[in-house]
């Protein structure tokens, strides 16, 4: 009946003063000081000139005749989509109607794409840099020891996850090291910077890497052609069948207030 | 009654509650929302959150409307000073103040120019825009308004704000075809607002009163929105004030059930006419019977003050008691 040997080393104190609250003290003031080096590297959205705006809200107002379509009387219904329809096909709404039918230009050489480039390059090296040189910081002077002990026990999958850094087999999984720690703080800091900096932050880098992700999937990306958007609007309401929600409402209403 | 709000859009509220709210002024004005510490230091100490500029600004067309034209001076100057002066909302709010504050032609004719020199020097500030129309109308230039407002929709056709506006001035010029077509799109753009659908109903009920004896497909499309209204809201007063008149004047017309018969034959043969027959006889006497039997009970419960019924305005209750007075067939 012999209780498994528990491993106990004895750390000196001074090692959480002097590694576990810099690196923690570090990391938070990072994530602090990227939210607002962000901030001030944000060019502010350029403007949309004036035929941009309205070949993007006619758009918009062909797909609202679509999905709202049944609050129409089926004589004004009709009436609209003929209008929408040949205004679609001809491309009355373009914002540059010489451009149709000629390929997409490289995104290269479109200063406008380039600009989204450049910004999220930016967010990339307010990134990597500071992080560089943490992690830099941390391998020059705190590698290799061990810094604190869960407490609670733990399988053995996480050994390589909490003990980066220090090469022994044998050591309890519950013994952290410094370079994990690091690790820890890197991905688990998101809850503290909301609370410092509120919920929309950019301190966090897994949320900037979702920001990037995110523009070019918006519904007007410039790689997108508006002609073809405006040639399969009309093709779609073409083909809607129109029902009108007024028809038989009295009925309902008069079955809905009897209940 | 509802609680007077800061956060509220300010196009809701009665007169009571703006004049509740424009007196909250001096103690808001008394307190700074942004520190007075340099720059690094008053990041800490801020109070400022984004409801404060949302207070300012509901505070600023309160005290406006209120005439209380110095606190809104203020509000505006420290909202000036918070997001500069050259900030597109900001430029809309000085102009409504300069509007709020012209005695006469002249000064609105000089607004109207300062407008249009903002608009030269960027077409796409939406809410200037809006501000011209409004001033055009306020200098009584109806058609100006109109076109200035098609040239806006034409820009941006899904502001469902500006359809309403552009409905309301064809409605006023007794345009009904138009104007029921503008407020169409209001409804396009947001499907279920049930006060849109009663003012598609009211524009189709007044349309239909300009010919004598007035149409049937026009009264019956009118109560077909004002049923749809109800059907969306169960409890909205002028949805069932509309549904009563509405109902009321297709009752006899539908009586004379073989002229009205004939008629709709030929109306059907000149392919005028909507391709849903008008309502039975026997559901639009349903229907007014109901809308009495409701406008009675919340005139009833309203003048008790039952908890849950007070929330209409005095007015629509007083104007729903008249038509029922009128009717004779008050339940008491």
């Amino acid at each position: 009946m012999a209780q498994p040997v528990v491993q106990t080393i004895h750390r000196d104190p001074a090692l959480f003063w002097w590694i576990l609250l810099p690196i923690t003290v570090v990391m938070i003031l990072t994530g602090v000081l990227r939210h607002y080096a962000m901030t001030l590297l944000q060019t502010t959205p350029k403007k949309q000139v004036l035929p941009q705006i309205r070949q993007h809200r006619s758009l918009l107002r062909g797909v609202n005749l679509r999905q709202n379509a049944n609050v129409l009387s089926p004589s004004s219904f009709q009436a609209r989509k003929a209008y929408m329809v040949s205004a679609f096909q001809e491309g009355k709404f373009l914002a540059d109607p010489e451009g149709r039918g000629k390929p997409r230009p490289n995104p290269m050489s479109d200063p406008a794409a380039m600009e989204g480039m450049m910004g999220m390059m930016k967010g990339n090296m307010a990134m990597m840099v500071p992080q560089t040189l943490i992690m830099g910081w941390i391998n020059a002077f705190f590698s290799g020891f061990v810094i604190m002990k869960l407490p609670f026990p733990l399988t053995p999958q996480f050994k390589s996850m909490l003990q980066s850094g220090v090469g022994t087999r044998d050591l309890d999984v519950r013994w952290v090291s410094s370079l994990s720690w690091y690790f820890l703080t890197l991905f688990g800091l998101q809850p503290v910077y909301n609370f410092i900096l509120g919920s929309n932050n950019a301190a966090s880098q897994v949320a900037q890497q979702m920001g990037q992700v995110n523009p070019a999937a918006g519904m007007m990306g410039p790689e997108q052609d508006p002609d073809k958007l405006f040639q399969s609007e009309a093709e779609n309401l073409e083909v809607l069948e129109h029902w009108w929600v007024l028809e038989g409402v009295e009925d309902r209403l008069l079955a809905k207030m009897a209940s | 009654m509802p609680q007077p709000n800061l956060l509220t859009p300010p196009a809701s509220i009665p007169p009571a509650t703006a004049l509740a709210l424009s007196q909250k002024a001096p103690p808001i004005l008394s307190k700074s929302p942004t520190s007075s510490l340099p720059w690094p230091l008053s990041l800490l100490l801020s109070t400022e959150t984004p409801a404060t500029w949302t207070i300012h600004e509901n505070l600023f067309f309160a005290a406006l409307r209120t005439g209380d034209d110095a606190s809104a001076r203020k509000v505006l100057d420290r909202l000036t000073s918070r997001f500069g002066a050259d900030n597109e909302r900001i430029v809309t709010l000085r102009g409504v103040y300069e509007e709020a504050l012209a005695q006469n032609e002249a000064e609105l004719q000089k607004i109207f120019e300062d407008y249009e020199k903002i608009l030269r020097e960027d077409p796409t500030n939406f809410a200037v825009r809006k501000r011209r129309v409004a001033v055009l109308k306020s200098l009584g230039r109806t058609n100006d308004a109109i076109t200035a407002l098609t040239v806006l929709l034409e820009n941006s056709p899904t502001d469902a704000e500006a359809w309403a506006e552009l409905s309301d001035l064809y409605a006023r010029q007794g345009a009904w075809g138009q104007a029921v077509y503008c407020m169409e799109e209001v409804l396009l753009v947001m499907p279920n607002a049930w006060s849109a659908h009663a003012q598609v109903a009211t524009l189709h009920y007044q349309s239909a009163h300009t010919n004598s004896p007035p149409s049937v497909s026009a009264l019956s499309t009118s109560l077909r929105h004002f049923s749809r209204a109800l059907e969306l809201n169960s409890s909205y007063l002028r949805g069932f004030y509309g549904l009563k008149l509405a109902s009321k004047a297709l009752i006899p017309l539908l009586s004379d059930a073989p002229m009205s018969n004939s008629a709709k034959k030929r109306a059907a043969e000149n392919g005028d006419d909507d391709d849903v027959p008008p309502p039975k006889l026997q559901t639009v006497k349903r229907l007014e019977e109901l809308a009495t039997e409701k406008l009675a009970e919340i005139v009833r419960n309203y003048n008790a003050g039952k908890k849950g019924w007070t929330g209409y305005q005095e007015v629509e209750v007083l104007a729903a008691k008249e038509l029922l007075d009128k009717d004779g067939k008050v339940e008491r």
